[in-house]
Order: C-alpha cells, then sequence, then structure tokens
C-alpha cells in the first residue's frame, strides 16, 4: 500500500536501545525524522524577505575606492617626504618621525582590525537574528539546534556567555522551535537588555537635559550626536560586539536608515508618547520641549542599536520605555527628582 | 405561614439570601481580581490533575522557577499565593491528589464524584506604568471547580423538553456503534405501551437496565461520550434516588401522548424528566455554571485516535452541545459586574506527553479539527480561542532509540496498568481526519501512562508541557 510509506507505525521498543535524553545539553540533537517534509514546507513558502540593506554601491564606490587611494598615496608621499627632509636636518629628528609614524599606524592597523572584527561579529549577529526571525514563524520541531550551537559560538568568553548557557540547559525537551526562541528572548539576555535599557535610558535623559539648558542652538546639535555615539559604543560593548570607529559608523548608518524608514505605526506610537511628553512641558518652556525631543530622538537611536545589537528579534517594550524617558526628563528639569524611580522601573 | 414559607424559598432559589456576599464578589470581578476560570472536560480529561497541577505550581510561583512563560511568575512580580480553599464548603482535596502524584509508585488521582471547589489568592505586583497608580499591590482571586465530567453533559438537558430530548436520543441511537450495542434494550422497548398503566417496578428495572447500557457504552471498545443523563454514570449523593429512574423513548413513540393513563410509563417518565431537570441539573447550573469570565476546554484526543472514527464523532458532538450552556462574548465593565461571560477560551489536548515532543505541533491541529465547529461559533462572538497541546504532570520522558542506524524520538514511561516500564513510538498524529480504513489500523497506539513521581519540592518546568503557556494565554492580561 503507498499509504504505508507516509507515516512511520507505532513500536514498542526494547529497553536497552533507548538513550535517554539529558536535559543539560541542548536536547535537539537529532530529531529528524520529518526532515524531507519540513524542507519542502518552507520551500513552497518562504519566509518574507528581511527589506535589503542600503546597496547603493557600484559607481560611487569605485569612484570613492579612487579617491581613498589618491588620498592614501598622496599622504604617503608627504610622510615619506617629511621623514626625509627631518632625518636630512638631524638623523634623530628624522628617528622621532618615523618613530611617531609607525606608531600611528600601528594604531591605525589596530583600530581597523578591531573594527573589522566587529562589523564581522555585528553581520554574524544580523544572521543570527535573521534565522530567528524564520524560526518564529514555523511550529516546527528541532531545527533550531543549529542556531543554538552558533549563539553559544558566537558568545564564548564574552559576558553574556553565562547566562545564555544557563537558558539554554533549562530549555525543555517539549519546547518547539517557536517556543525555543521566545524562551531564549526572555531569559538569555535579562542582564544585558536591563543594562541597555538602563544605560538607554540615562543617555537620553542626560542629552535631553542637556538640550533643554544648554544656552546656544547650535551647540544642541554637536551635544546630541556626541551621547548619541557615546551610547551606541556602550551598547555594543553591553552586547558583546567589539567597539570601534568602524564598527560604531556601521552601526550608526543602520540605525540612521532603520529610523528613517520606521514602520508608519512605530512612528505613530512614539510620536504620541512625544505627544504627551510635551503636553506635561507646555508649562514649562519652549526649550524644554526641544530636550525631550532630543531626549526621544537619543532614546529611539538607543532602542533602534539594541535591537540591531541583538541576536534575538527584540520583544516590544518600546512604548513603555519612551514613555519612561519622557518623564524622566520632565522630573529632572522641574526638579522633582524622581529620576531614580524612572531608572529603577524598567 | 406556607406564603412566608414559599417567599423564603423563592428568595432562597433566586439567591438573594446572600446578597452582600455576591455584591461584593461583583465588585471584585469588575475590578478584575476576581477570576472564575470554567474548567470544562468530559470525563476522563484530565480536569482534577490539570487543577492540582495548576494549584501546585501557582502556589510556588512566587519563586518564579517552574512556568517561564507565565509572565507575571516569569517576572518575578507575584509576592505569594494563598490557598483559601479551606474555607469552601466543599474543598478541593489538593493535598490528597499532590500526595498520589508524590507517592512511590505515584498514581492519578481517583475519578471524581462530587463537586469540589478551589480558590486561589494571588498577591502580585502591577506592571510599571498607569496601573501602579492604584497602588503597587494587588489580589487576584482565582476561583476553579472540579466535578465528574459525566454530569457536564445534563446542562444540554435545561433546554430541552422531554419529547426533544427522545427525538434527539432516537437519532443517536439508530446509527452505529450504539445501534448495535442496543440492539436488545431497542427490542425490549418495542414491547412495551407507554401509555398503558405500568405494573410497579418495570420503571425502575428498565432504568437499570438503561443504566448499565451507558456504563458498557463508556468502556473499551466504544469509549463514547455523549451519554446521557450523566448522573447515572456517576449518581455520586443520588445513588438510590427515585430521580435517576429515567431513559429516553427510543421506540414506539406514542401517537397521542395526551391521552396517557396518569400511570403510565410516559407519564411516569416525563415527570421524571421535567423532576430531574430541575431538582438536579438547574442547582448545578445555578451554582456554579453561570458567571464564569475564562474558559479552558480539556480534550482527550488521544483516546479518539484509540478508539476510531464513531469515538471522535461521539465526542465532537458532545463539545459542541455542551458549549452551547456556556455564555460566551465581550464584556463591558457592567457586564462585568452584574452579569459576566466568557471572553476567552482556550482548547487544550491533554495528555501531550504521550505523544513525542515533534507531535505536538500536530496535537494541535488534530485538536483544531475537532472544536472547529464550537470554535467557530465562539468566535462568531467576537472571542478569543487557541488550540495548545499540554500535560499538567509529565508522566513520559523524551528518548532517542537507535533503530537501523536510524535516531526515532520516542517515550519512556511507565504503563498506567501493569507499571511495567516501556519504551515507545507512539506513532504520528495526524493533520487530518483519518480516512475509515485507517482509523483501526495499527498507525498508532498511544498507551496510558503512569505519573512520574512529582518532588516533594518545588516543582520545575520540567513537571508540565505548556502548562503556563496556557496560564499566560488565560490570565495573564490580568496582571
Amino acid at each position: 500500500m503507498a499509504d504505508s510509506t507516509q507515516w512511520q507505525r507505532p513500536l514498542e521498543l526494547p529497553a536497552d536501545a533507548v538513550t535517554p535524553q539529558t536535559t543539560a545539553q541542548p536536547p535537539h540533537q537529532p530529531a529528524r525524522e520529518l526532515p524531507l517534509e519540513q524542507t519542502e514546507l518552507t520551500e513552497t513558502d518562504p519566509a518574507p524577505e528581511p527589506p535589503p540593506s542600503p546597496r547603493r554601491r557600484g559607481g560611487g564606490h569605485r569612484l570613492l575606492l579612487l579617491l581613498g587611494a589618491l588620498l592614501g598615496l598622496a599622504g604617503a608621499a608627504e610622510l615619506y617626504r617629511l621623514i626625509s627632509w627631518s632625518s636630512a636636518i638631524h638623523p634623530l629628528l628624522g628617528g622621532g618621525f618615523t618613530l611617531l609614524t609607525s606608531l600611528l599606524l600601528l594604531a591605525l592597523g589596530l583600530e581597523i582590525r578591531r573594527g573589522l572584527s566587529g562589523s564581522r561579529q555585528l553581520r554574524r549577529v544580523q544572521a543570527l537574528r535573521r534565522q530567528a526571525e524564520t524560526l518564529l514563524q514555523q511550529a516546527s520541531h528541532g531545527d533550531s539546534t543549529p542556531l543554538l550551537r552558533q549563539l553559544e559560538e558566537r558568545y564564548r568568553d564574552t559576558a553574556l556567555e553565562q547566562e545564555l548557557r544557563r537558558a539554554i540547559a533549562q530549555l525543555d525537551s517539549s519546547y518547539n522551535d517557536r517556543e525555543i526562541i521566545h524562551y531564549l528572548n526572555r531569559h538569555a539576555l535579562e542582564r544585558a537588555d536591563r543594562a541597555a535599557q538602563r544605560c538607554v535610558q540615562r543617555y537620553s535623559v542626560e542629552s535631553g537635559v542637556l538640550v533643554a539648558l544648554s544656552p546656544w542652538a547650535s551647540f544642541d546639535m554637536l551635544l546630541v550626536a556626541w551621547r548619541n555615539l557615546r551610547m551606541i559604543r556602550e551598547l555594543a560593548t553591553l552586547y558583546g560586539i567589539a567597539p570601534g570607529l568602524l564598527t560604531q559608523g556601521k552601526l550608526l548608518r543602520q540605525i540612521l536608515y532603520n529610523l528613517a524608514f520606521a514602520g508608519a505605526s512605530e512612528v505613530a506610537m512614539d510620536a504620541t508618547s512625544a505627544l504627551l511628553g510635551s503636553s506635561l512641558t507646555a508649562g514649562l518652556s519652549a526649550r524644554a520641549g526641544q530636550g525631550i525631543g532630543a531626549g526621544l530622538f537619543t532614546a529611539r537611536t538607543g532602542l533602534t542599536a539594541i535591537e540591531l545589537c541583538r541576536p534575538l528579534p527584540a520583544p516590544g517594550q518600546r512604548k513603555n520605555l519612551l514613555q519612561l524617558i519622557a518623564n524622566g526628563i520632565v522630573r529632572r528639569l522641574t526638579g522633582r527628582g524622581g529620576e531614580t524611580e524612572a531608572e529603577g522601573n524598567v | 405561614m406556607s406564603i412566608a414559607k414559599k417567599l423564603g424559598g423563592l428568595i432562597r432559589q433566586s439567591g438573594l439570601s446572600d446578597w452582600p456576599e455576591q455584591l461584593k464578589q461583583s465588585l471584585e470581578r469588575g475590578l478584575e481580581q476576581r477570576v472564575r476560570l470554567a474548567i470544562t472536560g468530559l470525563s476522563g480529561s484530565g480536569k482534577t490533575v490539570f487543577i492540582s497541577s495548576l494549584a501546585a505550581h501557582l502556589l510556588q510561583s512566587d519563586q518564579g522557577r517552574s512556568l517561564p512563560f507565565f509572565s507575571p511568575a516569569a517576572e518575578g512580580r507575584i509576592i505569594a499565593t494563598r490557598d483559601l480553599s479551606a474555607t469552601a464548603p466543599n474543598p478541593f482535596p489538593l493535598q490528597r491528589s499532590l500526595a498520589g502524584l508524590r507517592a512511590s509508585p505515584p498514581h492519578w488521582p481517583d475519578s471524581t464524584d462530587a463537586l469540589t471547589e478551589i480558590r486561589l489568592a494571588l498577591r502580585y505586583r502591577r506592571k510599571p506604568g498607569l496601573g501602579r497608580a492604584l497602588g503597587e499591590h494587588s489580589t487576584l482571586y482565582l476561583d476553579l471547580i472540579d466535578y465528574p465530567g459525566e454530569w457536564l453533559l445534563d446542562l444540554p438537558l435545561l433546554t430541552l423538553s422531554f419529547e426533544q430530548w427522545c427525538r434527539q436520543q432516537q437519532a443517536l441511537f439508530a446509527s452505529p456503534p450504539r445501534a448495535q450495542a442496543a440492539a436488545d434494550w431497542m427490542a425490549s422497548q418495542r414491547q412495551i405501551d407507554w401509555l398503558a398503566p405500568a405494573p410497579e417496578g418495570q420503571r425502575q428495572r428498565l432504568a437499570a437496565y438503561y443504566r448499565s447500557l451507558l456504563q458498557q457504552l463508556r468502556e473499551p471498545p466504544y469509549n463514547l461520550s455523549l451519554l446521557q443523563p450523566g448522573r447515572l454514570l456517576m449518581p455520586a449523593t443520588l445513588t438510590g434516588s427515585p430521580l435517576l429512574d429515567l431513559f429516553p423513548i427510543l421506540q414506539n413513540w406514542p401517537q397521542e401522548p395526551e391521552k396517557a393513563d396518569p400511570g403510565s410509563l410516559f407519564t411516569q417518565l416525563q415527570r421524571g424528566y421535567h423532576d430531574y431537570c430541575e431538582q438536579v441539573v438547574r442547582p448545578f447550573y445555578q451554582n456554579h455554571f453561570r458567571h464564569f469570565d475564562r474558559q479552558i476546554v480539556l480534550v482527550d484526543c488521544l483516546k479518539t485516535l484509540n478508539s476510531g472514527e464513531a469515538c471522535f464523532n461521539d465526542m465532537q458532538r458532545a463539545l459542541t452541545t455542551l458549549l452551547h450552556s456556556f455564555h460566551y462574548g465581550r464584556n463591558s465593565l457592567l457586564r462585568r459586574l452584574f452579569r459576566p461571560r466568557i471572553d476567552r477560551v482556550l482548547f487544550a489536548a491533554t495528555k501531550a506527553d504521550h505523544v513525542t515532543a515533534n507531535q505536538h505541533h500536530n496535537l494541535d491541529l488534530f485538536l483544531g479539527l475537532m472544536v472547529a465547529a464550537a470554535q467557530r461559533e465562539i468566535r462568531f462572538e467576537q472571542v478569543d480561542t487557541r488550540c495548545l497541546a499540554l500535560s499538567s504532570v509529565r508522566a513520559t520522558e523524551a528518548a532517542q532509540a537507535r533503530l537501523d542506524g536510524q535516531h526515532l524520538s520516542c517515550l519512556r514511561g511507565r504503563r498506567k496498568d501493569t507499571g511495567e516500564a516501556i519504551a515507545l513510538f507512539p506513532g504520528e498524529v495526524p493533520v487530518e481526519l483519518p480516512r475509515v480504513e485507517q482509523w483501526n489500523s495499527d498507525r498508532f497506539r498511544f498507551v496510558d501512562f503512569a505519573p512520574r513521581p512529582l518532588p516533594v519540592g518545588p516543582l520545575g518546568p520540567e513537571h508540565h508541557i505548556r502548562l503556563d503557556q496556557a496560564l499566560e494565554y488565560l490570565l495573564g492580561d490580568l496582571f
């Protein structure tokens, strides 16, 4: 009968053919008796593609490369001329300049290396998140094992390792892939999430207050940019991504891209909290309103940075946090000293 | 004197006498502090185990370990839980059923033969936000009742007259497998003149016969569910009462029932049916089955898979009819105060531990097939529903077997009847209704397992399957 091949008959097994699954290890080793069906399913119903990252390179990219090469060559030639000129004056002066130059080059090389590793980590985190998002759409069982392994590998020897490993060990053998992702989302990054939210809150309240108090309007932008960059750097470190100028730049570009193309609902949600904030400050002053705006912008940047640095899709707590931040700024400005509560309540 | 007595009876009947208590309950409910969760399930679907496990986990939910998907517990917002059922007239025997599960060897609780209540008070911290304005701490009272599942099937009788009920039963008994099993019963009914005066004791004799027939239909190989009147199967305090001398007229329905002799079987049965509805079913319904806020419907899908299509159809019919006895709909504030309706329903396939973990999703889908009609009607009232496979107490361990060089997920546990340790690959749960020839093939073999012993100390997430998700769905929004 053709039917008999579609399903597996029930079996009673001799007790010695069985090895118990220990829950200490990832329990989903090779539970793969339905792989064929499942692969077909995902093929017929492909997961929605994530929005393509900005890729407008091509001609512009080549131009930049050429420009960079030109500048680099010019710089190298200038340095060479500087060293040869100084060593003609006095060998000691030449030596000093050579030393300085080589130190500079070394530092540059280190920074580039760190940046490269940072952006590689960022890419990996992105890949992990995409994988997790796909798993969230399915009701499959056992497909998350590679993801778990990659997660463990990625966060080995970082501050997140211990918590992640404990959460993975606590996973129950009956969870399907969606439940595994939900579980890890809630329990594996708890400490980092809490620290990150506190960090976002601190920086947003700070930049809000700074803008509200700063006497020069033109200075505001610089202030906000400075606080934002510091915050992004700190957030990246919290989530185990090597901070560096290159990483920071890359992250910033992605954040701005995400902010610019945020969904309408998100914008509306953020706007309501901004409105609420401004209604609170109506009695204060226009500067305070600007402060709130700057604070909320920082908060949004921070939350987007968290989303980008997390290896798992972030749970939605956005509105709550934005609200808290708006309230925190108002409290600081009106001197009601409620900041401890605002920071403790996340 | 008699008028005063009558008035007193009326007041008692309408429940006016305890209005201060009722008012307080209404207020608490209005503030969403008192939740009545309806635990609905046919007999053997696991209501008692569900309640015991739920209470045991909630009582230690302040430790936040065993319910990782129940957000108030996982976020550590539950301060403590107290069991208030000692004040109830019939407290739920929580300690007894837990002791049974902790004993060595552990055993499932005995089948329930009386109505019992349990009331839990959960003290929790509110979520940060506007709600905190009402105070940081709050208490949620959770009321659950446990009762024999057989009684549940009496609820639909309240809307039927004796004649309607008989017509319904006639249709049921006309089709297999009832028609074969009840052939003798039908033949004996054919001999009876319903309108003529009946000899003494005939009704009792026939009722006893009908009861044994119902018992036979409940057991394997039939495993039927839609067996009315339910008290015949589980009489409890009514054992031997003349109220239970009741059976439907399946054959020879009288042409002119109004000509019945006052002493005839027809009149006796009609009166008996009325008395049964008014004196047995209605108090049960009025006192315990109105005013629910949330509902969980427990369904034993594996039993139907094991016993075949007739059992499936019968259980489906039973569930659909009995869910008509509940009120569904959204609750406005006023409505919540005075006449709440069920605004969230979870259909749960119990015994999820009796299939391998990769079959849980299939079990969800299969349950969806069974309750599709009921779910549609409930959704029409704009009420949320969801299907979930769960297991209140886990009886098996997941294991791997190597067979012909292939890994096979299987289960290890002890048989319920013999206690013998077995390893079993129980087959795959179908996601669509199997065809007629597949029902009784050897496609699945679900064995009843004995429970694994529960620890005396703290429970963990490994002692249940998705109980926390069920809780989160049913109650998570109230914290």
